[in-house]
């Protein structure tokens, strides 16, 4: 099966401390990949590094076999990464925000509209589009980012913790959202610290906790092995 | 090269905000204002003043004395039979703001050559400057009836057909040397004259230099704060467009607002002196201003605006490094005040040292200041020092290259993320 990222032995300290320390892993092409584990457990340092922000102390990654170390200008044109928190331009209205990120990625205006109209079909916002960000929910936010971040159809979508702080109804959007494009051929990593809501999501997960990560399967496969209810029990038990 | 202009657009319009513009629009219209009302007052204050000649002495002499006024360009209302509680009741009445009294006797005491006493009342209505105006106006009234009395007395006594040549009997001729060169000119005239032509460049330098790192700091802090710049880099758009994007278009907004505010400065300026500082040099003294070299030329311009671009994109350069200090906005404030302390220190150094002859400590001081160099620049091509200003060039180019270089780097590595001031606050 052809891989849509290899994540190989990757490594960074931020001074003193050791943030990830030699995390390995692997996507397949089309799957939905979860890195769960608690705050500061490393998912966000380890998605930087995937998504070329951070250069990474040691190890490599590797995106459809590019290597994230040394051509990332190249890996940048394959990935979106929509960051954990992701703040938007508040005088800008979520049209124009969505039209100005379209303009960054687009080759030519024809396609900059492609992504622009994809973009408003997956917020499922309408006219509140016309309205600037400054004025948006967290939930109305959130879906425009995520929208921005997928409208580009990109080999490999990175999002960190794409539900979080999100009630009930706005995370299941986003969720299904998320499942729908990876039927599209989308292959996406995700991170979140709840872990409960990622199994109705993800394809595999890997656990991660102090920079390590400790195991990794599908849901099933983890509960079954750990004697598991939920994928927190798992934690629960790996974590010992 | 789409890209960088959509990056552009957006930087420009973050700018450009209402927010930005109202205190600059505030800051013109008090400009404007203030020279406005500053314009009409001195134009006032050239106009004839009217004052009250109250005269108790009757005589023809008083009478004459008293017309001599009129050629001393003032208006004249002359009473003969009121007291002087009266006169001044019609001063405060009629808006005047000088009585002047005439004793009696005034003529028979001055033929036998005794001083004689003239009272004057000044009505003072204000304390501002233009309220100590009456001061001046008695002066000048008295000047007038003195140098009156004295030239008539010396005409009818001593025969004296000029009595002015004969109270000031040397005329000077004024000659202004610089460098090699001279010319018929009082020193006063030059130097009021180089003021007039470099008064701008340090308050627009100043303001511009301002402007922009104060912006383009804020843009790169706010762009951390709000969780944009992430999202950013992770795009394709190569690192270097977007650090150009910032410092382009942080100087054209700076570029805006100076524009904006020479604008103010000028018509309050010319308000204030009454275009005095533009006069100085219509006043047939051009020939000599250039004979002495002070005029400058296209390669003088070129130099000097060579000095002041390199400044503000040093500036520029600096204070977006600055910004990727700061993890907020409020944070930028602190880190871009010593840039001020590096604009003020030449700034005043210059105006009141002459740096060519200041102690050598004094003088490294301030040419390591790269926004020393335009303050330096306008006087040393005035006087053909050519040589220290390609110097100074030579330095800011060397320094802004530098600064590119560091700015290159921390954005196109994770610095620009990782990077921040920890103040007196321990890491884990
Ligand atoms: N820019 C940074 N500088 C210093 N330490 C950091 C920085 N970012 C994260 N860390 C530290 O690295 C560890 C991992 O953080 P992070 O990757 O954000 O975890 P997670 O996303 O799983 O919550 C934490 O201990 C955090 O404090
Ligand atoms: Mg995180």
């Amino acid at each position: 099966m052809e891989k849509a990222l290899i994540v190989d032995g990757l490594r960074k300290s931020y001074g003193r401390l050791e943030a990830v320390k030699g995390v390995s892993f692997e996507v397949n092409a089309g799957e939905i990949f979860a890195l769960i584990g608690p705050n500061g457990a490393g998912k966000t340092t380890t998605l930087r590094m995937i998504a070329t922000l951070l250069t990474p102390t040691s190890g490599d990654a590797y995106v459809y076999g590019t290597s994230v170390s040394r051509e990332p200008e190249k890996v940048r044109h394959m990935i979106s990464y929509l960051p954990e928190e992701a703040g938007a331009y508040k005088n800008l209205t979520g049209l124009g925000y969505l039209n100005f990120m379209a303009s960054l990625f687009a080759d030519d205006k024809k396609q900059q509209k492609e992504f622009v109209s994809r973009a408003c079909e997956i917020t499922g916002l309408g006219d509140r589009l016309k309205d600037k960000m400054g004025s948006y929910s967290k939930g109305m936010t959130r879906k425009v980012m995520l929208a921005r971040a997928v409208m580009t159809m990109p080999k490999l979508a990175i999002l960190d913790e794409p539900t979080s702080g999100l009630d009930v109804l706005n995370a299941l959007e986003i969720r299904n959202t998320i499942k729908a494009l990876a039927k599209e051929g989308m292959s996406v990593l995700v991170s979140s610290h709840n872990m409960l809501e990622i199994e109705y999501l993800c394809d595999r997960v890997a656990i991660i906790d102090k920079g390590i990560i400790h195991v990794s399967g599908t849901p099933r496969e983890l509960k079954e092995r750990y004697n598991a209810q939920n994928l927190e029990e798992v934690f629960e038990e790996v974590a010992k | 090269m789409r890209r960088f202009k959509v990056l552009l657009f957006k930087e420009l319009k973050e700018l450009l905000t209402l927010q930005m513009m109202i205190p600059l629009i505030i800051g013109v219209v008090v400009f404007l204002f203030i020279g406005n009302i500053m314009g009409n007052e001195t134009e006032r204050a050239k106009e004839p003043k009217e004052i009250i000649v109250l005269d108790n002495d009757r005589s023809d002499y008083a009478q004459a004395v008293a017309n001599s006024l009129t050629s001393a360009n003032f208006i004249v209302k002359h009473y003969t039979n009121i007291t002087t509680d009266q006169a001044v009741e019609e001063a405060k009445e009629n808006d005047i703001s000088v009585v002047v009294e005439i004793p009696e006797g005034f003529e028979k005491g001055l033929m036998e050559l005794k001083p004689m006493q003239v009272k004057t009342y000044s009505i003072v209505r204000n304390f501002s400057l233009m309220g100590s105006m009456t001061t001046r106006i008695v002066r000048e009234v008295l000047n007038a009836m003195n140098d009156y009395i004295s030239n008539e007395f010396m005409k009818s006594n001593f025969s004296v057909e000029d009595p002015e040549s004969l109270k000031n009997p040397i005329k000077t001729v004024d000659y202004t040397l610089i460098g090699d060169k001279q010319a018929e000119i009082d020193p006063e005239a030059v130097t009021g004259f180089i003021m007039s032509q470099t008064i701008l460049i340090p308050i627009l330098m100043f303001i511009v230099i301002m402007f922009a790192a104060q912006m383009i700091a804020v843009t790169v802090a706010s762009e951390k704060e709000n969780k944009t710049l992430e999202t950013l880099l992770s795009t394709p758009i190569s690192r270097i467009s977007l650090v150009a994007a910032k410092m382009v278009a942080a100087g054209i907004a700076s570029l805006l607002m100076a524009v904006v505010y020479m604008f103010g400065f000028q018509s309050y300026m010319n308000g204030v002196t009454g275009g005095a500082l533009n006069q100085v040099a219509s006043m047939g003294s051009k020939e000599a201003f250039k004979a002495l070299g002070l005029s400058l030329n296209t390669t003088d311009y070129i130099m000097l605006g060579t000095s002041l671009f390199l400044s503000i994109l040093t500036a520029l350069a600096l204070s977006l490094i600055l910004g990727a200090f700061a993890e907020d906005v409020k944070k930028t404030q602190g880190l871009v005040a010593p840039l001020m302390f590096l604009i003020l220190i030449p700034y005043l150094l210059t105006m009141f040292v002459d740096i060519n002859s200041a102690s050598p400590a004094v003088r490294t001081l301030v040419y390591i200041i790269p926004f020393s160099h335009p303050f330096l620049a306008s006087p040393n091509l005035f006087l053909g020092n050519y040589e220290t200003v390609l110097l100074g060039i030579l330095y800011q180019a060397m320094l802004f290259s530098i600064l590119v270089v560091i700015a290159g780097k921390i954005f196109s590595t994770d610095k620009i993320l990782t990077m921040k001031l920890k103040w007196g606050r321990s890491s884990k």
